[in-house]
């Protein structure tokens, strides 16, 4: 009886090894498609030297792509600019939409879904509508926020406040912040959502109230939402492309180009397409590592 | 095990299925012939249908298919397109270091061969013409326009202020300078630089009236020795000039920032008095409601190297993909879309400067500034390509981005010049 027992288990394990090997064939499949092979391709071609209408004449450089990754000037330019917008997209989107959370769960009384409603609105509009509607916010010329600041005597930016290489980076920035703020805001009120309302009654018989207790009771119990909340901004922020492309596609001078539109600018325009596959790789390790950090910190969570 | 059956039959169900829909496709006889352009041409959508209406007429079984593609993005997309499996079979070019370097890789089809055969581009375009399209003595394309570039002024503003058409560059700062004084709010010449290429057309052109079209050949081409690459002061006196007319209040304050679109509208709308576009453009202004514009060259620089009868003409036209599995028909369509009846619609359509200009004596009305572009192009004594077409990659990236570096004020014509033959040896050496 036994024996039977067990040789029915080891069917139906086999039986179901083989339903599952099946089942994850086509996800398998795409996969190595659309993910290995090309990221395969991607750092097999960082070693060489080719250009988009030169597939068939590829010369091998070795590490050469990586070593002039070091030496150029607009690597380090894009680098940091991915770093500032991590910076400013932690400040803005998950900073700004913890205070928004905070005060739609327990700063207003009425109205709360159609605040939630008019402030995540922006993230279900495409980024490059957005960007090209605010395009049109900054123009110089026509642009609203020139009339605004005129209005009230302030004076605007002469190079514009796209032209001018010191300030085209926070532009964009707040515009990233205006679509993304309100995502955060929906992930960080979940969290604060799930925080029971009896720890709040008990800090309240302690004389913890109002910013006491969101400082020293929600921002602990929060605090895994809040790390994954930076970790998506984190890798987000490290992805951006449209809104640098479609807003300034690097320039004013290189001054807001971004890893992103750095390759794309390598590989597409100047034809340089085992070095954008070398900062592609640089990009990837990047990501991959924080991705790793995501991880990490979601099995705590 | 019913799992697995399951998904067996699924498989055997949409394998069954993809054969029946293939075998019926080939069953047809249609072949689709698709053609890549840029759009926002006035009347273009009208063209293609006459186009596919005319050629079913001798090939009933060719359907044209037309994409078209926005300007900036489609430089990048015909090169993605004609390395996969799906690109054009017939695609728009520029005719330049743009198509012969796509000719070179192997991506464009060498049409030398379907010139002279029935129905072919040689009946219908002059030698010289298609040459323009040449890489080592074989023909990649059929150019079915040019572009040019002129001053375009609203007439009534300047008569209304006693103001001139300028003559010489000089000439052209004091005119900056009178409307100023006129009134200090109107930018006389509003420069759209975001996309970068507007400066360079204008720089194009102080290259060549200062430095001259025989001084900067070697340059552009970086067939100059290094010791001499780009190092013609001449250049560095044309990027002053830029300078100048900054100084002289030509453009408005933020040309890095101003869309070139604004900038056409600013003039169509005679918020500003005028304007160096393109010979597409005037279809543009009327389109906007204004067409009692006149026009200009670009004036002389004194004591400069290059005449002031040479022009910017930038040939465009039809390039046909090497991957296309009809070789034939595409170079037929391509060469029909300049002959005699469709030349005559693009420039009524289109306002094309048609390169095949039999029947254009036979233009029912044709507007003042078609009048204008066509017997101006055909009077100057030379021309010059712009510089974003012609110059290798990454010079020409150079260009683009000295050009925002100097409206900006962070180079100095010298730092420029020092630039831009940094990147120039580099790419020599890498050739």
């Amino acid at each position: 009886m036994n024996k039977n027992n067990t040789q029915t288990n080891i069917f139906s394990l086999s039986n179901d090894k083989v339903s599952a090997t099946i089942l994850l064939v086509p996800a398998l499949i795409f996969c190595t498609i659309f993910i290995f092979i090309p990221a395969i391709g991607t750092i097999v071609g960082s070693f060489y030297s080719y250009s988009l209408t030169s597939m068939n004449n590829w010369k091998w450089v070795g590490f050469g792509n990586y070593v002039q990754a070091t030496q150029d000037e607009y690597f380090w330019v894009a680098l940091k600019n991915n770093f500032i917008i991590v910076f400013a997209s932690i400040v803005l989107q998950v900073g700004v939409g913890t205070i928004l959370a905070a005060i739609l769960d327990r700063g207003i009384k009425y109205g709360r879904v159609i605040f939630r409603t008019i402030i995540f609105t922006p993230m279900v509009i495409s980024s490059v509508a957005v960007s090209l509607i605010w395009l049109i916010i900054y123009d110089p010329n026509v642009g609203i926020l020139n009339a605004i600041f005129k209005s009230i005597g302030l004076s605007t930016p002469s190079k514009g406040w796209l032209g001018d290489p010191n300030i085209s980076i926070w532009m964009i920035m707040i515009t990233a912040a205006w679509q993304n703020t309100g995502f955060m805001m929906v992930l960080i009120l979940a969290g604060l959502q799930g925080v029971s309302k009896e720890v709040y009654d008990a800090a309240e018989i302690d004389g913890a109230t109002g910013v006491k207790a969101f400082w020293y009771i929600t921002l602990p119990m929060i605090r895994n939402v809040l790390i994954v909340a930076i970790l998506i901004t984190t890798i987000g922020a490290f992805k951006v492309f449209e809104f640098i492309f479609v807003f300034t596609q690097g320039g004013p001078s290189n001054a807001t180009q971004v890893l992103g539109t750095y390759i794309y600018l390598q590989a597409f325009n100047l034809l340089h397409m085992g070095y954008a596959n070398a900062l592609s790789v640089i990009l990837l390790l990047i990501a991959l590592f924080l991705g790793w950090l995501q991880l990490k910190s979601s099995r705590k969570a | 095990m019913n799992i697995l059956n399951f998904v067996i039959k699924k498989i055997y169900l949409i394998t069954l299925s993809f054969f029946l829909s293939f075998g019926f496709i080939s069953s047809s006889y249609a072949i689709d012939i698709t053609i890549w352009d840029l759009s926002g041409r006035n009347g273009q959508d009208e063209f293609y249908d006459n186009l596919n209406k005319e050629y079913k007429k001798i090939n009933p079984d060719v359907n044209i298919i037309l994409q078209t593609f926005e300007n900036e993005a489609y430089k990048t997309q015909i090169q993605v397109a004609l390395n996969g499996n799906d690109g054009p079979d017939v695609f728009f070019n520029w005719f330049g270091e743009d198509s012969a370097r796509l000719a070179r890789a192997g991506l464009a089809l060498d049409i030398t061969p379907y010139a002279n055969v029935e129905g072919g581009y040689g009946n219908y375009i002059s030698e010289g013409l298609s040459n323009t399209t040449a890489v080592n003595g074989k023909i990649y394309g059929v150019p079915n326009t040019s572009v040019s570039k002129y001053f375009h002024y609203d007439p009534a503003f300047f008569e209304a202020n006693s103001l001139e058409v300028p003559k010489t560059f000089d000439d052209l700062l004091n005119l900056c300078k009178d409307i100023r004084a006129i009134d200090s709010s109107i930018v006389p010449w509003p420069l759209g630089n975001s996309e970068r290429w507007k400066l360079n057309h204008v720089i194009t052109m102080l290259n060549q009236r200062v430095v001259g079209e025989e001084n900067t050949a070697a340059d552009y081409n970086l067939s100059a020795s290094e010791d001499e690459l780009f190092t013609n002061p001449a250049y560095v006196e044309a990027w002053q000039k830029v300078v100048d007319l900054q100084d002289a209040g030509c453009f408005q304050d933020a040309p890095n920032a101003t869309h070139p679109d604004l900038t056409r509208s600013m003039f169509a709308s005679q918020i500003s008095p005028m304007i160096y576009c393109g010979t597409w453009c005037g279809g543009i202004f009327n389109g906007e409601g204004f067409s009692d514009f006149s026009y200009f060259r670009f004036p002389e620089v004194v004591g400069g190297a290059g005449a002031a009868t040479v022009g910017f003409l930038v040939p465009s036209g039809m390039m046909v993909s090497a991957k296309t599995p009809h070789p034939e028909i595409a170079a037929h369509v391509a060469s029909f879309m300049v002959s005699d009846d469709m030349a005559l619609q693009a420039a009524e359509l289109m306002g094309f400067m048609p390169s095949n200009p039999t029947k254009i004596g036979e233009m029912s009305n044709p507007t003042h500034w078609f009048n204008f572009y066509v017997n101006d192009i055909a009077d100057k004594t030379g021309h010059v390509n712009v510089l974003d077409v012609l110059l290798e990659a990454n010079v020409s990236n150079a260009y683009l981005d000295m050009g925002t570096e100097i409206l900006n004020r962070t180079k100095t014509p010298q730092e420029a010049m020092d630039f831009i033959r940094q990147v120039a040896l580099e790419a020599k050496a890498a050739m």
